[in-house]
């Protein structure tokens, strides 16, 4: 049994047009879901699955949606490839809305090109909500995406992380080559 | 037969180490980590170490007569990271498919009742 709490406006997407999505993730992880639509309290009872990692995978999922994710993307995490990351920027600027903002602002980009480019350079899918950055990628781009989102919210220019990915991405193909 | 024990694995993002004892978490039976099984230091953390390391502590518990267990994750916790490493998931699948009874899976993160200050000083780390 597992508990986590979502914000309240995101408990309609987990539960879906006349519970759609809700169904579907319940048979996709033969978990049981119990929804506290007024606290947005979310219970995850995973004692009839018979994979005994579904309740982690499942709570990784609801705290994706939670935190902004489709749930078509954030079903992407029932892989075992797949890892969920999240950022609070609370932890690195503090609580004050106008940094969080800026931070906010400096991973989206203009017209959203940096989060475009992190995306497509680390093969993930990256949701800004709130005070988090939340994150979905495969195993091997972890460490990647991790130190290239700390980068920008630390403040380095947009330049050097574009960079800093394009050498990563080569060190990648170069170690797959060796494989 | 059919003995009891607890797996304990902590994850964090550069290691993986997997202990199991008995239930009552006071007699090691079993114990591995991310350095006995791979060279580099950097790969210490990575799901493929952590699912090597998790299949020599099934080994050695299974040979002492342990064959299921119920798990503790746990990432680095307190003001590092609160949720487990990339290693967790792996080890755990590992564990299973070593052969071990899996019972109950509990995240045994030590979070801080507003603990400690963070590291890295006032103005943050400075690369």
């Amino acid at each position: 049994m597992r508990y986590i709490k979502i914000p309240r406006e995101r408990i309609g997407v987990l539960i879906g047009h006349e519970g759609e999505t809700k169904k579907t993730l319940e048979e996709r992880s033969k978990v049981h879901l119990t929804i506290d639509s007024k606290l947005g309290e979310v219970q995850i009872d995973d004692t009839e699955s018979t994979d005994p990692l579904m309740g982690l995978k499942t709570e990784n999922i609801v705290q994706a949606i939670g935190r902004g994710f489709s749930p078509e993307h954030a079903l992407k995490l029932l892989d075992d490839n797949a890892y969920f990351l999240m950022f609070d920027l609370r932890d690195y600027v503090g609580k004050k809305e106008t940094h969080i903002k800026r931070v906010k602002a400096r991973v989206i980009g203009r017209k959203g090109r940096t989060k475009q480019i992190l995306e497509e350079m680390t093969n993930s899918l990256i949701s800004v909500y709130g005070h988090t950055i939340s994150v979905i990628t495969s195993v091997e781009y972890i460490e990647t995406i991790r130190s290239a989102i700390e980068m920008v919210i630390f403040g380095s220019k947009h330049s050097t992380v574009y960079r800093f990915l394009e050498r990563k991405r080569k060190e990648q193909e170069f170690s797959d080559f060796n494989r | 037969m059919g003995r009891w024990g607890i797996a304990h694995v902590y994850a964090s993002f550069n290691n993986v180490i997997i202990t199991i004892t008995d239930l009552t978490g006071a007699e090691t039976i079993a114990r591995s980590s991310g350095g006995m099984v791979t060279k580099s230091a950097k790969d210490e953390g990575s799901p493929y170490s952590a699912m090597r390391v998790a299949q020599r502590v099934a080994e050695i518990a299974k040979e002492k007569g342990i064959d299921s267990v119920h798990i503790k994750v746990r990432g680095k916790g307190g003001t590092g990271s609160k949720s487990p490493g990339p290693g967790a998931q792996a080890a755990i699948r590992a564990l299973v498919r070593a052969g071990l009874k899996v019972g109950r899976i509990e995240d045994a993160t030590p979070i801080p009742h507003d603990g400690g200050r963070r590291k890295g000083g006032k103005r943050g780390r400075r690369v």
